[in-house]
């Protein structure tokens, strides 16, 4: 990816210059200040900001509606969490700033289990809450009640600040979409697949759609299983057009029928998919699995066949393969997922990959904890 | 379906005003709960690869980011309670004679605005009826 000169952008970057820009003129506004500090002004500059933002990130990284509720709770934790910080930097009273700490806490804990992190949300409400309510009674122990003071009702150079920090965030803004961009080709062009454009580089192992298909699949597979389905309450045909669902459902993914009768393999989407942009090792586990199952599929579906059509075939033998590859396909449609059992599945990485730098952080506490010990000692006066 | 993309927008916004804050104010204690709040700007970047790639690994770095963070939340308070100490404030302008040299001092020239008046004790207005008042004599009798 290059920086500059990667995409023709011109309109959507000044729309978040203009954004970034409104935001530092907000927040320098608001920044406590003897004089010439404008709470409406800055509020009302802070809104336009975020609805340029908000405009500018929707046209960027595109909007795939799938999820509404998912998308509904993912726009309240995240305004949350950026409106609660931006009262923590503006707020003269530093105590009312600890408590605008909390929520932005609280909304980031909303967000990581919106990333499949309940453990690490957890984890952070109890020790951050720990450390929030020590802070606050920092806070209330050290200010001198009541009255101006320096250090809360005065700010450091408050326009550099906010331009400096805002055109950070222009910046790897910018540079974020420059990398979207670059990732997803231009709807014109030959390359452009509808998994392409739906999900952007890093392309993710399965993706939804395809997850669709396999978990279908499997479904179908389910009723193989069952007793009714060699009994005779069920035409031929019946039984044949379950097989051709099933058949169906897996073309797409995984290219069934050229493994079925072509010499030459033609793969399906899965396969085309990781084998041009994905080299790392998951990818090729899943190229692997995807090749398995080809394979068991062409022998299973055979069998099925014969159980299907010439009632010759015994029933025990069909259930066990059809729960075979059943369970195959369930593995490989939720390869790119993160495992279930949060919780116990970080322990055993924890345990298992990073033992050392768990017993490091540990020390890190301990060095920490003599440390501060250390420094607020008061040490006795000699007289 | 929310991408990774904002995940990372969401990320770098929080990051930048915890930034600014970090900048600007001149509270120890703001600062510090802003520079915790870069931190989580940070974590939901580990969080939002760790989800799109699926393994763990982002969540061990955020769990680490937590010890350290503890870790930092210690120190920075002892600190913040001996500097207290020696300078009477939580001012960081106070100890700006460490800054480099060639740069000029900082210096508030606005005076502070005043302090409100403080504000008076309630009165309670009088309620209810007066109870009858008896005779001085006739209390004793």
């Amino acid at each position: 990816m290059t920086l500059f000169g990667a995409s023709p952008t011109s309109a959507s970057t000044g729309q978040l210059v203009l954004a970034a820009a409104l935001a530092a003129v907000g927040i320098m506004l608001l920044l406590p200040r003897p004089r010439g500090r404008s709470v409406a002004a800055g509020i009302a500059a802070l809104i336009a900001a975020a609805a340029v933002a908000g405009a500018w990130i929707h046209q960027a990284f595109g909007e795939p509606a799938v999820d509404a509720i998912g998308k509904f709770l993912f726009i309240f934790f995240s305004t949350g969490a950026i409106a609660f910080g931006i009262v923590l930097v503006v707020q003269r009273n530093p105590a009312r700033g600890a408590i605008a700490f909390a929520f932005v806490i609280l909304s980031t804990c909303g967000l990581f289990l919106l990333l499949a992190a309940p453990f690490l949300m957890a984890a952070t409400i109890i020790i951050y809450a720990g450390a929030i309510v020590v802070t606050f009674l920092f806070v209330l122990m050290l200010s001198a009640a009541g009255g101006p003071s320096d250090e809360n009702d005065r700010s450091r150079e408050p326009l550099l600040g906010s331009l400096a920090g805002f055109a950070f965030v222009g910046l790897i803004l910018f540079s974020l979409s420059q990398a979207y961009a670059a990732a997803t080709p231009s709807p014109s062009s030959a390359e452009s697949n509808d998994w392409r454009r739906m999900a952007p580089l890093p392309t993710p192992l399965i993706t939804p759609q395809e997850q669709h298909d396999l978990r279908r699949a499997a479904e179908e597979l389910q009723k193989l299983d069952d007793d009714t389905f060699y009994s005779k309450s069920l035409t031929q045909q019946e039984r044949t057009s379950t097989i051709l669902r099933i058949e169906e459902s897996l073309e797409e993914p995984l290219g069934l029928n050229s493994a079925k009768y072509e010499t030459i393999p033609r793969y399906g989407s899965i396969h085309r998919r990781l084998a041009a942009y994905r080299k790392d090792r998951p990818a090729d586990d899943v190229l692997r699995q995807v090749e398995h199952i080809r394979n068991q599929c062409v022998r299973t579906l055979a069998r099925f066949d014969d159980a299907a059509t010439l009632n010759k075939a015994e029933p025990q033998l069909v259930r066990e393969e059809s729960r075979r590859l059943r369970e195959s396909l369930v593995l490989l449609a939720n390869a790119g997922e993160l495992p279930a059992r949060n919780t116990a599945n970080l322990g055993l990485v924890l345990y298992s990959e990073h033992l050392l730098s768990i017993e490091l952080a540990g020390t890190l506490l301990l060095v920490a904890t003599i440390g501060a010990i250390a420094i607020a000692h008061r040490k006795a006066v000699p007289r | 379906m929310i991408g990774l993309w904002h995940y990372l927008a969401v990320a770098a916004i929080l990051f930048g005003i915890g930034l600014v804050g970090f900048l600007t104010r001149r509270n120890l204690i703001t600062m510090f709960l802003c520079a915790e709040m870069m931190l989580q700007g940070v974590a939901i970047n580990f969080l939002a690869f760790a989800r799109y790639h699926g393994n763990l690994e982002g969540q061990v770095f955020v769990l680490f980011i937590l010890a350290v963070a503890a870790c930092e939340a210690g120190i920075a308070l002892a600190l913040i309670v001996v500097l207290y100490r020696k300078g009477k404030s939580l001012d960081v302008s106070v100890w700006q004679n460490l800054r480099e040299v060639g740069v000029p001092p900082t210096i508030d020239i606005e005076p502070l605005p005043p302090a409100p008046p403080e504000a008076e004790d309630p009165h309670l207005a009088p309620a209810g009826i007066e109870p009858h008042r008896r005779e001085e004599g006739a209390a004793h009798a």
